[in-house]
Order: C-alpha cells, then structure tokens, then sequence
C-alpha cells in the first residue's frame, strides 16, 4: 500500500493532536496536554479506489521557545496548516511554517484548516481575511476537532492532492 | 536472551552495561551496507518490553516505528560523514506495551569508521522539560483569553457608550427643545447637569453651576434653602413643591420640584418653573390689601396707599390727620420707608403733656449744665434723625414756645442745642400728626398759623375705622394671625357671629380699639374660632348700629360717663382702662385732664 507522510504544522494549541485522534481514533477531548516532538500515527484512506496509508506526523506547536526541526519535515508527501479561528495571533505561525515547509520540502500538497468551528461566534479571523488565504491558492478549510466536522474530508482532501500530485509507482500501476 | 558480543565489546563488558543501564540507552553498531543492525551489550528492559520477546539482538527494520525508519534512512548522512560526526533524531513519542507511552531520541554516529546508533529513553530532565512548556503555554493561553476578555468588554463597553452617548444627545437636544427647566444633583449635591432653560430661569451660566454644590450656586435666602433641602430629603408622593427665590439684581421666583433619579436614588432631578410673572401678579393684587404694615382694600385706604406713595416722593413737611388710634404712625413710617430717606433713622416722638423745657432738650439736645440736672451733652432727636425722618406725634399739643423753635428749624434747616448759641445744620424730614383740628387750633390761637402752613405742605387725613367698614374683617383676621403668631395659640378664624359684632361696633378708638379687641378675644378664645363671647364686654353689650349708619360723635358728657366706667372697670388701672377705650394711653391722658375727670 502506498504510505505517504504528511506533517501537521502549526502553532500550539490550534487543534493538531485534536484532529489526529478524532481522524485515527475519533476520540476528542478538552484537556489539554501539548505535545512534545512528534508522535506518528497511521491511518489509510481511499482515493480514487485505492487505498493511501497515511503516516500523520503530529509535530509539536510552534513558537518561539521551539522552532520545527527541519528534519522532522523530511520526507513528507504534503502538510497541513492548522490554525486556531479564536486566536488570529496562529495565522501568523502557519505563514511562518508555510514558508519554513516550502523551503523544506518543496511545493508538495498541503491545506490549511481554520479549527475550532464550533466556536465561531469567539472566531477572530474574519471573512475578508479568509478570502486573502485563499486569493494567495491557499485552500481553507473549515473545521473543529470537537465536533468532528471536516475532519475527514481535511484528510481525504490532502491525500487525493498527493496522490494526484506525485507520479504514480510502477508498482501499483 | 543473550546479547551477542560484537566488535564494539569492550575489555570490560559489566562496565559497558552498568554505563548502558545508567543512561538508559540502547546501542547498535551497524552493517557497513546498512542492512543489519547489532545490539550491543545488555539493553535496557523497556527495549525488551517494547520490541517483544522476539530475539532482539538484530534491529528488525521492516518492524521498527516509521518514525525510527524515516529517520535511519537519512541517517547514513552522518554515517557517511567524517568520523566523530552525530546527527540527532529528536525526540518522538511511542506507546509502550502497558499502554501508556515514552519519549525516545536516536544518535547516529561514526566512530572509527564504525556506524553506531544509540536509542536512549528521554527520562526525567526531559519529563521536566516538558512540564515547563505546558504550564507556559497554559498561561499564554490564559492570558489571551484574559486579554480577550478584556477586550471584549472593551468593545462592548466602547457600544455601549455610543449608545447612551447617542440617547444622551437625543434626550438632550428633547430637553431643550421643550425648553424643560432641569437640573440634575449627585449624591454630594453638586450639580452635574442644567439645561439651557434652566440656566435661563436662574440667570446663571453652565459655569456657575455645573460641579457646583446647589447650596453654594445657587443665591438663595437661608429659609429658601432650608425649604430646598427638606424637599431633597423627603422626596415624596404626590410631589410636593416650594416657591423660592433666586436673588439677585434681577430677582426670580421659581416653584421647586425634586423627583428622584428613578436610577439613583440618591441622585435627584430638579425641575424649575419661572413663577416670577405669578408672583408680582399676586404682590400687586395683595398690595391693594396692605401696604407696609397698613391693612385695608376699602377706597379710603387705597387713595391713603396711593397719597403716600406721592408724598413720599417729595421732600417735604406732611401733615398727618385722623382720630386716635387710625395708625397715624403706620403711615408716617411708611411714608418714610417708601422715601429715598428709607436707609436713615426713623425716629418717633410724643409731644402730648410735656412741658416746654423737656420738649426742646427733647427735640433740640443740651449743653452740659443748660439746665439743672444736664449733666452731659446731650443731641436732641432732629440731630438724632439726621439724614431721616423724624415723626411728631400729637403736634396739636407743643407749647407755644416751642412751636417758635419748631417754626425756626422748619425754615432755616438748623437747630441749636439748649445752652448753647451756635447752631447745627440738621438735614431731617419732618412728619408731623394730629388728631386736632388745627384750624380751628389756629382761630382759638394755640397753634401758630405759620407753623400749620409750614407743615401741612402735604396732607394725609386719614378715616376713622367706621368710615371703612368693609376692611374690618381683614383687619381683623390680619391681627388675629400676627397675635396668635406672637402667643403660640392657633385660632382659624372668626365666627360669622363675632364678625357680625365687630363689624357693627362704632370703633370709637378705631384700628387700635380694633386690635385691644382681637387680642382680648385670643386670651378668651378655648376653641378654634373667636366666639362672641370671647370678645370684650363692652363689645358685646354695645347697641348694634346699622352698618349705613353714620356714627355720630358721642357728646362729651357721653365720653366722659365712657371714661369714668372704663376707669372703674379697670379698678383705676389707667393703662387697662386706656385699652378698654382702644385709645393710647397719652390721649387717655390728656382726655382725662380735657374731661376734667381726676383719675383717682
Ligand atoms: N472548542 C474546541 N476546542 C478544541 C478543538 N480542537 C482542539 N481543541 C482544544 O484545544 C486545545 C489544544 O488542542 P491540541 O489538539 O492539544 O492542540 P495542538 O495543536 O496539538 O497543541 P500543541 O501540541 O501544544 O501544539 C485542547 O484543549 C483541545 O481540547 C475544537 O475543534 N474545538
Ligand atoms: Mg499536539
């Protein structure tokens, strides 16, 4: 089965544990306990009737006591930038880790998600500034680990990019 | 399990484990291909517990964590690298087999063309670490949401403004537009608010007012401002009002109503009505009631008001006539007190039954030793009225000589002081009155007539109280207040019965009698109106005259049986039996000595 590696990036806090065990093990909770280096986890998902092992590399939240190790990104087929719509301030920590990934790993497939989405009314990322992400190709998503809303298709969403994106190996041709 | 000893084994193998133990750490030493890699020396138990019971000696890759395979792949860069180079993995997390998880790091390092690779469990320095960043990143968090908060309430609070701002303005521009007269007070009483018709009532700039305490700002007389302030503390239901006024060079009445802030009730909003129109409205229909201390609306009384307000205007002499006991007094002094002589002394004298000799002291002052008995200067009541009015009662009366000096005074404005040869200019007004008929005075020859031309430039006769019946009750219920004000006692009024009797009463002492009356009636009175019983006897047991009547003088054998009764009446007591006339105890006197009647 093809095994893909995909980085969650973003500042701490924003929700990156929270999707990954709502989307492997659909379990959420409100506790918080910040993650420290990385944990991977693995889960497959079907695009176009195949199966893509997905290997989720949820790395720790930037800022600026820890900067994301170079080596931690290497090697991934796409990322994703999670941000935090309650706290504009993790806009600012995925365009810094956008730029950090780009320089990493080249232009490979990613997608940013606005979490928390079962508190919008809180939200402090506006509209107008989700249409200037998008506007630079972006794509934004909506979602919130909580509920579980948008959390597969988020991952769903980046696997098809990636495999529509890398050549197809001989071997699974 | 037996690890077996490869080519990194040390001479001294249970020093090499202890060293492993210590650090918590397992090491490999690899494949030149890299395709295999050896356990060397004892590995700790959580690698036995976390690989599985399985042979451990070789690193199985394909079963190894992904994170562990990403990294050995790109290992070989420090494999490949020059001899004592190390490139560290960082750390990852992995569960382990009682279902919790651990914190591991590898090394890749060369060591004498060796490739080794160390797996070390991240222990409790790491574990600190850790807890260090969650506790720093949970006070962050903490303070954005405080940070929020704050924000928020900010915001809201900043709305919130700009809509009461906003009401504030609307209601503000309501006020003014209906020319409401507000103020509002805090609860120091300071003035935080005055609306332009407000300001415009008082007479008073927002400056004057606005932080100001009211009692400060506003110029009010001490009982206005008590009466404010009771309304203040008792705000009430329904509201009560009070009519003050503010003072000034232009004085306004205004009508006080306080409401309290249904908001604050320690805060008030008071309202203020101009009533300065109403009030000179009710003082000039009032004023045709009494003028000064005069009581009466008939129109002898009226025509009495207007000839002292025209007297007063001028300067000269007046001459006062009417019976006893009409207020000749009250007319001279209003007289003076509507005279631009109002602010100087007033001064009254008695010329009735006083010789010669003690009049002109009286009147003109002495030098020391003039007479037996002048032990020092004296001034004599025209210096003593200087500047003023000085008010001759009983004129009729002077002893001729006297009436020379008066005469003198009258034409030359000075005086000189008994004793003495130089005189002094006076500058003194001259009222004089009597109840004599002057003329006739004149003809008998014991008044000088040019003493009477002199003072009688002006005239003021005044008409006996039964020549105005109709100001009789207002007369009396205007004395019936000022004695129960003075005695404390609370009478209402008058019984129509008791009216009936004063008003048909002859009044032979007029107002005076009228008075003596009302104040034996009050000392009588148990109930809350005078009675007819409560009235002197003579009163009651009087002939009801018809009130057209005219009341015909009683001849003098009449008066003299009047005085004689009245002097029994009052067991001698001639001061008493003066009162029982209504007539002032110096023409008691001197009708006593003109009745021939020996008091004794
Ligand atoms: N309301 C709400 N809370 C969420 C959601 N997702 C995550 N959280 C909460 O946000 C906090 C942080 O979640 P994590 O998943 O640990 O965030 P992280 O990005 O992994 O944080 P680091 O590992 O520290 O970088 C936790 O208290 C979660 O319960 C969501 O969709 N809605
Ligand atoms: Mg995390």
């Amino acid at each position: 089965m093809m095994q893909k590696k995909v980085c969650m990036l973003g500042g701490f806090a924003v929700g990156k544990t929270s999707l990954v065990r709502r989307f492997v093990s659909n379990v959420f909770s409100d506790h918080y306990h910040t993650t420290i280096g990385v944990t991977v986890e693995k889960k497959s998902v079907t695009v176009d009737d195949r199966d893509v092992m997905l290997v989720l590399w949820d790395l720790y939240g930037e800022d600026e006591f820890q900067r994301v190790r170079d080596s931690y990104l290497r090697g991934s087929s796409g990322y994703i930038l999670v941000m935090d719509g309650t706290r504009r301030a993790t806009l600012d920590a995925a365009f810094a880790l956008q730029q950090t990934a780009l320089q990493t790993v080249g232009t490979v497939p990613f997608i940013s998600i606005i979490n928390k989405a079962d508190v919008r009314s809180e939200w402090e990322i506006d509209e107008r500034t989700i249409e200037q992400l998008r506007e630079r190709g972006w794509t934004v998503l909506f979602g919130s680990a909580k509920l579980g809303q948008g959390v597969e298709e988020l991952f769903v969403t980046l696997a098809t990019q990636i495999v529509h994106a890398a050549p197809i190996p001989r071997d699974c041709l | 399990m037996k690890s077996r000893p490869g080519n990194l084994a040390p001479h001294n193998e249970s020093l090499f484990n202890a060293v492993l133990s210590t650090l918590d750490m397992v090491v490999f030493e690899c494949e030149e291909d890299l395709s295999e890699f050896r356990l060397q020396g004892l590995p700790p138990d959580w690698w036995r517990q976390w690989v599985g019971p399985a042979d451990c000696t070789v690193l199985d890759l394909g079963r190894c964590s992904p994170f562990l395979q990403e990294y050995l792949t790109s290992a070989h860069l420090a494999w490949a690298g020059t001899p004592g180079a190390t490139e560290k993995s960082g750390p990852w997390t992995e569960p382990d087999r009682q279902g919790g998880s651990m914190t591991l790091e590898a090394t890749a390092l060369s060591i004498e063309s060796k490739k080794v690779l160390l797996i070390e469990r991240l222990g409790s320095g790491f574990k600190e670490m850790g807890t260090i960043v969650q506790r720093a990143r949970e006070r962050m968090l903490a303070e954005e949401r405080t940070v929020k908060a704050y924000r928020k309430t900010e915001t809201h609070l900043i709305s919130k403004l700009e809509v009461s701002e906003r009401t504030k303005d609307d209601v503000l521009a309501l006020l003014q537009h209906l020319g409401l007269a507000a103020l509002v007070l805090d609860e120091r009483g300071h003035i935080t608010f005055a609306s332009d018709r407000g300001l415009e009532i008082l007479g008073m700039t927002a400056e004057a007012v606005i932080d100001q305490e009211w009692e400060h700002a506003l110029p009010l007389h001490k009982h206005d401002r008590v009466s404010i302030r009771e309304l203040i503390d008792t705000v009430s239901v329904p509201r009560k009002t009070c009519v003050v006024c503010i003072e000034g060079p232009r004085p306004r009445w205004v009508e006080i109503e306080v409401h309290g802030d249904p908001r604050h009730p320690d805060r008030h909003i008071v309202i203020v009505h101009d009533r300065t129109e109403l009030h000179t409205l009710r003082r000039v229909l009032n004023e045709q009631a009494s003028f000064h201390d005069l009581v009466g609306k008939s129109p002898a009384m009226l025509r009495t008001y207007q000839l002292v307000r025209d007297v007063a205007q001028v300067d000269s002499t007046v001459l006062i006539e009417g019976e006893t006991g009409t207020g000749k007094e009250l007319i001279a002094r209003a007289i003076h007190s509507c005279s631009g002589r109002k602010h100087r002394p007033f001064i009254a004298a008695n010329c009735a039954g006083l010789t010669d000799s003690i009049l002109t002291s009286q009147l003109f002052g002495h030098k020391r030793g003039a007479f037996t008995g002048a032990v020092n200067d004296q001034q004599g009541l025209f210096e003593a009225a200087e500047g003023g009015t000085l008010f001759l009662d009983e004129i009729g009366d002077i002893p001729q000589q006297v009436q020379t000096a008066l005469l003198r005074v009258l034409q030359e404005k000075e005086i000189t002081r008994l004793g003495e040869a130089k005189p002094r200019k006076v500058d003194v007004r001259v009222v004089a009155a009597t109840h004599h008929n002057l003329s006739e005075d004149v003809v008998r020859g014991s008044f000088r007539a040019d003493l009477l031309y002199r003072i009688r430039i002006a005239r003021v006769q005044l008409s006996p109280l039964r020549e105005r019946r109709e100001d009789i009750p207002l007369l009396a219920q205007s004395f019936l207040g000022q004695i129960c004000t003075a005695t404390g006692k609370t009478i209402e009024r008058l019984n129509p019965d008791t009216l009936r009797l004063l008003m048909s009463h002859a009044w032979p002492g007029n107002v005076r009698e009228l008075k003596s009356a009302i104040e034996f009636a009050v000392i009588s009175c148990k109930a809350k109106e005078v009675l007819p019983i409560d009235l002197p006897p003579e009163i009651i047991s009087a002939p009801v005259v018809p009130s057209s009547s005219v009341w015909i003088p009683l001849p003098n054998r009449d008066e003299k049986s009047r005085f004689l009764a009245a002097l029994s009446d009052a067991k001698g007591n001639r001061t008493e039996a003066a009162r029982r006339l209504g007539v002032s105890r110096a023409t008691f006197y001197r009708r006593l000595v003109e009745l021939d009647i020996d008091p004794r």
